[in-house]
C-alpha cells in the first residue's frame, strides 16, 4: 500500500507516544537516505512511517570530556564538531554534502554494509547507544546494539535517542577504502584506537566496516596488540588475524576475498601511522 | 561574365560559437521527455521477469485489479504486432524480439505485464500484486557455451548464432591465412575478454505519450533515434506513421544506450487504450538492469608474424554476447567484422564473428559500437607482438601500419589512413624520440596509384540529416541527431 | 490515505501544496508545481541532479518528503537563474563548457551555487570534494571545477583567475 500516515512528531515524548500506539509497524525514518530510495523503488511500501526531523533529538554537546550526539545530528554537524576529530573524519568520509546534510548519526547505526561508515568510528570509541521508549530507558554498548544484518537489540516501543562517546583515550586512526575517492560504498573501512602506557600499548581497539553483518569489533587483533610495543611484528600479526576474523561479503563493490585481502592492508597501514606519526591517507 | 565576388569572413566556420542550448541548459528551462506533465496523466510501470529463463505457466493479476488507482494491465495479446526486431528497417531478419513476453521470458527482466495506474506509487504497487506462475529454465549465460551442442536455446528458432546470409558468423576472408602462419617465423596468440558495460546515462530512459484530437499520438521520448523510434513503433501498433509526431532531440545522455526502442511502442498503446497520456521513465535500476549495455566480448587473435616485426597473417574470432535479443548487435558485428585486422596492412586475414544468444540482458549500441573491443584486442596484441619481435610499441605500428590505397581485408581501399601522422604527433606530444625512417614516413599511396574513390561513412540510423536553405542566405541545417553527450 | 496542504517558503514566494503522505519534494517541485528545472537521475540520492537548497544548505530533493520542508525555504534553479541574462556562475559553466547532455546541469549549478555561497574562493580540491555526490556523465568534471574557479574569480576579482584563460578543450573527445 501507498503511505497512508506520515507523523512527523514535534517532540520525543510525542514519538515515543506513536511508537507505543502503532507498534513496529511503524516505520522509523530520519534523514531519508536510506529508507526513501527503497519507497522510490517500490521496495518498500510502508503503510505508516514516522519522521524525527523535527522531534528535537538534534543537540549535539561536550560532556566530561567526550561527547553526546543527539539521534538526529546530521552527519554534517558531526563533520563540523571538533571535540573528537576521528568522528570528524568520519563523517567527512561518509556520502556526499548534500547527503551528509541529510543523514543522521543515528540512522547511520541502522544502516547495512557497505554504509555504516560512522558506525566504525563510533564502536571503536566504545560509544554507548542511549534509548528510551515511553516508560523506560537504557543505555548499551553500541557492540551490542547491532546484532546481524539490519538487526539490532531495540525491542518494540524503543527509540534510540542518542549516542554517547566517553573521552577518547590514546590515539586512533580512521581509514575508509572505497572503489572511488568520494560518495561511494566501503570496500572496507577500519576505525583503530590504541593507549599506550611507556611505549607498550594497555588498550586497544580495531574496528571494522563493510567486512560482516554490520560493523564488527576484531576481538583476536585487539589482543595481539595489548602487550606490544605497536612493532612491525605486532602490526603484522594483528592485520593478519583482523582478515582471518572478520566475515566479508561479495557484492557490486567488491568480492570477499578482495576485502579480506583489504582488511590485512588498511588495518596495518592504520596501526602503522599510530606507531610513526606520520600522517596516513587512505582512499 | 560577373565579376568574382570576395569571400566574406565566416562567421562560424573556424570559430568558437555558444551552443544554442546554453543558456536554457544552465538555468533548467531545457525540457527533457520526462519533465512533460499532462492533465489525466497516467503511469506506466512494468511486470518483469525475476528470473533469467523461464516458461509463464500464468499471471494473475486479480491483485493488482484491486489496487486503488489501478486503470489497467496490458499484456501482448493487446500488441498489435508483438514481435519485432529493431533492425527490421534496415532489413534485418528475423522478427525476435517481444515487446510483452508471450509464453517464455529469456532474461532476467524482460518485460511481461504493463500495469497503467493514476498515480507512480499506485502503479509500484499493482506491480507488486501481480502473481507470475513460472517454470524455470536452464539458463546459458556464456558466449561459447551457447554455442556447444546442448546448450540451452534461447531462441524461438533454435540457434543460439545469429545468421548472417546464412552463416553462424560475419566472416572476413583474405589472402590464405593458412599459408600465412606457414612462411611466419612467430605465431603469437592471445585471447581477450570483456564485460557488459551499460551507458548510464543521468537521464534515464523514458517518454511521454499523448492522445491528440484525430487520432494521432504526440510522444515526447529521449530517443537518440527518432525517426527510428518512430517506425518501429507504427510497426508494433500497426498505425500509420503520420498518425504519430515524435518529439525529440533532447537527450539527458545516450552514449548508445537509447537507440532501442523500447518504451515508446507501449506507452503509445497505452494512451491509445486510455484515451489519455502516459507516462514511461525507467527508474535507475531498471536503466541499470534492463536497458541494453556494450556486448561482452570474448575475442581470440591469432598472428603469424616475421622476425623483422611484419606481420603476415591474423585471425581472429570474436564472440559477442548478444543477451537475449539482437537489437543492435548484429550491426555491431558486422562493423567490428571491417575493423578486426585493425590499421594494418596484412596480406592475410581470416575473421570469424558471432553473435551469440546468451539469457544475459539483451546489448546493443555503445559509442564505437563493436570496433571499440576490437581495438583493444588489436592494440594490446600489436604490444604482445613487440615484445615477441624486440622493438618497441611504436616501431611495431610503423612497420605495419596500413597507408592509403591499401587493399584492406574487406575488399575496400584505405582511404583516410592516419595512423602514422598521428603517432608522429602523439610522438611529439609525449617526447618519443622517433628514427628518421619513421619521422619522413606518410600515409600516402605506396605507389603512384590513386588512392580509392572518395567515400565516407554514412550517417548513423536513425540520424537523417538535411540540409535546408534559410533566408536571405542564412544557411539552416536540419538534423534529426541529437546531442546526447560524448565522452 | 488523506491528503494534507504543506506551505513553504519556494525561490521567495509562499507556495501550499496538497499532498499525499510522504510525497517527495521532487515529485511537488515538478509534477504539481512546474519547476521541472529540479531533475530525476535515480531518485535514490546518488546522482544529484536533483539538487536543491533548503534553508541555503544543499539536499537532494528526491529524498525529501515533501512535509519535511514545511515552513523552510527552498530555492531551485529557477529561483537563481535573474529575469534577464545569467548568474555569474550560470555564466562560467556556459564559458567552460561545462556540460555536454545538460542533465546534471541543473544540480550541479545549485550545488556550485552552495558552494560559493559558503566559500567564495575555493581550491580546486574543495570544489572537487563538494562535488562529491554530483554525477556527470559527459564533461569528465575538469571543466565544471574550471567553472567554479571562474565564477569564484569574478566574485572575488581575483586577476590572477581570469576566466579568459580557460584551457581550450574545444579538441577533446
Amino acid at each position: 500500500m501507498t503511505v497512508a500516515d506520515y507523523f512527523l512528531p514535534r517532540s520525543l515524548p510525542e514519538a515515543l507516544e506513536l511508537l507505543r500506539e502503532h507498534g513496529p509497524s511503524l516505520l522509523v525514518m530520519a534523514g531519508g537516505t536510506v529508507t526513501m530510495p527503497l519507497i522510490n523503488e517500490g521496495i518498500s511500501l510502508p503503510r505508516q512511517v514516522m519522521g524525527l526531523r523535527f522531534a528535537g533529538l538534534d543537540g549535539l554537546e561536550p560532556v566530561d570530556g567526550g561527547l553526546r550526539i543527539g539521534a538526529t545530528v546530521t552527519l554534517t554537524g558531526l563533520l563540523r564538531q571538533r571535540h573528537v576529530p576521528m568522528l570528524a573524519q568520519a563523517a567527512r568520509r561518509t556520502a556526499s554534502w548534500s547527503i551528509r546534510n541529510m543523514g543522521t548519526v543515528g540512522g547511520n547505526l541502522f544502516t547495512p554494509p557497505p554504509g555504516g561508515d560512522v558506525a566504525v568510528a563510533l564502536l571503536a570509541l566504545d560509544a554507548q547507544v542511549e534509548v528510551r521508549s515511553r516508560d523506560a530507558s537504557r543505555t548499551l554498548p553500541l557492540s551490542e546494539f547491532q546484532t546481524g544484518f539490519m538487526t539490532t537489540a531495540l525491542e518494540p516501543g524503543e527509540l534510540v535517542t542518542g549516542i554517547g562517546v566517553p573521552a577518547v583515550a590514546g590515539e586512533t586512526a580512521y581509514l575508509k577504502f572505497g572503489r572511488k575517492e568520494a560518495n561511494t560504498p566501503s570496500v572496507v573501512t577500519v576505525a583503530v584506537r590504541v593507549r599506550r602506557e611507556e611505549d607498550r600499548v594497555v588498550d586497544a581497539r580495531v574496528a571494522l566496516g563493510a567486512v560482516g553483518p554490520h560493523a564488527l569489533r576484531a576481538s583476536r587483533a585487539e589482543a595481539i596488540l595489548v602487550g606490544s610495543s605497536l612493532d612491525p611484528g605486532a602490526i603484522d600479526e594483528a592485520a593478519e588475524a583482523a582478515a582471518a576474523e572478520c566475515d566479508p561479503f561479495d557484492d557490486g563493490v567488491a568480492s570477499a576475498w578482495y576485502r579480506r585481502a583489504m582488511v590485512r592492508l588498511f588495518v596495518r597501514r592504520a596501526l602503522e601511522g599510530l606507531a610513526q606519526p606520520v600522517a596516513v591517507e587512505g582512499r | 561574365m560577373p565579376e568574382p565576388k570576395m569571400p566574406e569572413p565566416l562567421h562560424v566556420v573556424g570559430r568558437s560559437v555558444p551552443r544554442s542550448d546554453a543558456a536554457s541548459h544552465v538555468s533548467g528551462r531545457t525540457r527533457f521527455a520526462g519533465d512533460y506533465t499532462f492533465p489525466g496523466m497516467l503511469h506506466l510501470k512494468m511486470v518483469r521477469s525475476p528470473v533469467h529463463h523461464a516458461m509463464i505457466r500464468g499471471v494473475d493479476l486479480s491483485g493488482a485489479e484491486r489496487v486503488p488507482g489501478f486503470v489497467r494491465a496490458l499484456t501482448w495479446r493487446d500488441v498489435p504486432h508483438n514481435v519485432y526486431t529493431i533492425l527490421g528497417l534496415i532489413g534485418v531478419e528475423p522478427e525476435e524480439e517481444f515487446v510483452l513476453s508471450q509464453d517464455r521470458v529469456r532474461y532476467k527482466g524482460e518485460p511481461i505485464v504493463a500495469i497503467v495506474a493514476e498515480t507512480e506509487a499506485a502503479a509500484l504497487e499493482a506491480v507488486s500484486e501481480v502473481r507470475l506462475d513460472l517454470e524455470e529454465l536452464p539458463a546459458v549465460f556464456d558466449v561459447e557455451e551457447a554455442l556447444q551442442a546442448g546448450a540451452p536455446i534461447v531462441t524461438h528458432w533454435g540457434s543460439n548464432a545469429f545468421m548472417f546470409e546464412g552463416h553462424p558468423s560475419r566472416r572476413v576472408r583474405f589472402g590464405d591465412v593458412e599459408a600465412g602462419f606457414a612462411q611466419a617465423d612467430h605465431i603469437v596468440e592471445a585471447t581477450y575478454n570483456s564485460s557488459p558495460i551499460e551507458q548510464a546515462p543521468t537521464e534515464t530512459t523514458g517518454c511521454v505519450a499523448v492522445p491528440e484530437a484525430g487520432g494521432r499520438f504526440t510522444v515526447y521520448t529521449n530517443t537518440q533515434a527518432l525517426y527510428f523510434s518512430l517506425d518501429n513503433t507504427a510497426i508494433i501498433l500497426q498505425v500509420p506513421g503520420k498518425q504519430l509526431h515524435f518529439v525529440g532531440g533532447t537527450v539527458g545522455g545516450g552514449f548508445g544506450g537509447k537507440v532501442d526502442v523500447i518504451v515508446e511502442p507501449i506507452a503509445t498503446l497505452a494512451a491509445m487504450k486510455t484515451g489519455r497520456p502516459v507516462r514511461y521513465v525507467f527508474s535507475r535500476s531498471e536503466e541499470m538492469q534492463v536497458s541494453s549495455t556494450r556486448s561482452a566480448w570474448r575475442i581470440r587473435v591469432r598472428d603469424g608474424v616475421m622476425r623483422d616485426g611484419r606481420i603476415v597473417a591474423r585471425q581472429v574470432t570474436s564472440y559477442a554476447d548478444s543477451g537475449a535479443y539482437s537489437r543492435q548487435t548484429p550491426y555491431a558485428l558486422t562493423k567490428h567484422a571491417a575493423n578486426a585486422a585493425g590499421p594494418y596492412a596484412i596480406p592475410n586475414v581470416s575473421i570469424d564473428a558471432y553473435c551469440v544468444f546468451t539469457n544475459r540482458t539483451p546489448s546493443s549500441a555503445m559509442r564505437g559500437f563493436g570496433v571499440t573491443m576490437a581495438s583493444y584486442a588489436v592494440e594490446v596484441q600489436m604490444d604482445r607482438i613487440a615484445e615477441r619481435v624486440g622493438v618497441d610499441p611504436w616501431t611495431i605500428r610503423f612497420i605495419n601500419a596500413y597507408r592509403n590505397g591499401d587493399i584492406r581485408p574487406h575488399r575496400k581501399p584505405a582511404e583516410d589512413a592516419t595512423l602514422i601522422e598521428t603517432m608522429q604527433a602523439a610522438a611529439a606530444l609525449v617526447g618519443h624520440e622517433l628514427t628518421d625512417d619513421q619521422r619522413t614516413l606518410t600515409s600516402g599511396p605506396r605507389a603512384s596509384e590513386p588512392a580509392g574513390s572518395p567515400g565516407g561513412e554514412a550517417a548513423p540510423a536513425g540520424s537523417p540529416a538535411a540540409g535546408a536553405a534559410g533566408s536571405a542566405g542564412t544557411p539552416a541545417v536540419v538534423a534529426g541527431s541529437t546531442a546526447e553527450g560524448v565522452r | 490515505m488523506a491528503s494534507r496542504i504543506v506551505s513553504f517558503e519556494l525561490c521567495g514566494r509562499e507556495v501550499e501544496v496538497l499532498v499525499k503522505p510522504m510525497t517527495t519534494l521532487q515529485f511537488v517541485l515538478r509534477n504539481q508545481l512546474g519547476y521541472t528545472g529540479t531533475k530525476e537521475g535515480c531518485r535514490q540520492g546518488g546522482c544529484g541532479s536533483c539538487t536543491v537548497l533548503v534553508d541555503g544548505e544543499p539536499m537532494m530533493s528526491c529524498l525529501l518528503p515533501v512535509e519535511d520542508v514545511a515552513g523552510r525555504r527552498v530555492t531551485t534553479i529557477e529561483g537563481i537563474t535573474p529575469v534577464e541574462g545569467l548568474a555569474p556562475i550560470q555564466q562560467a559553466f556556459v564559458d567552460t563548457n561545462a556540460f555536454q547532455c545538460g542533465y546534471c546541469t541543473p544540480g550541479m549549478v545549485m550545488l556550485t551555487t552552495a558552494l560559493l555561497d559558503h566559500n567564495p574562493a575555493p581550491s580546486r580540491e574543495e570544489a572537487v570534494e563538494a562535488l562529491g555526490g554530483n554525477v556527470c556523465r559527459c564533461t569528465g568534471y575538469a571543466p565544471i571545477i574550471d567553472a567554479i574557479e571562474a565564477a569564484s574569480a569574478s566574485a572575488t576579482g581575483d586577476a590572477t583567475r581570469d576566466a579568459g584563460v580557460m584551457p581550450d578543450r574545444s579538441g577533446e573527445r
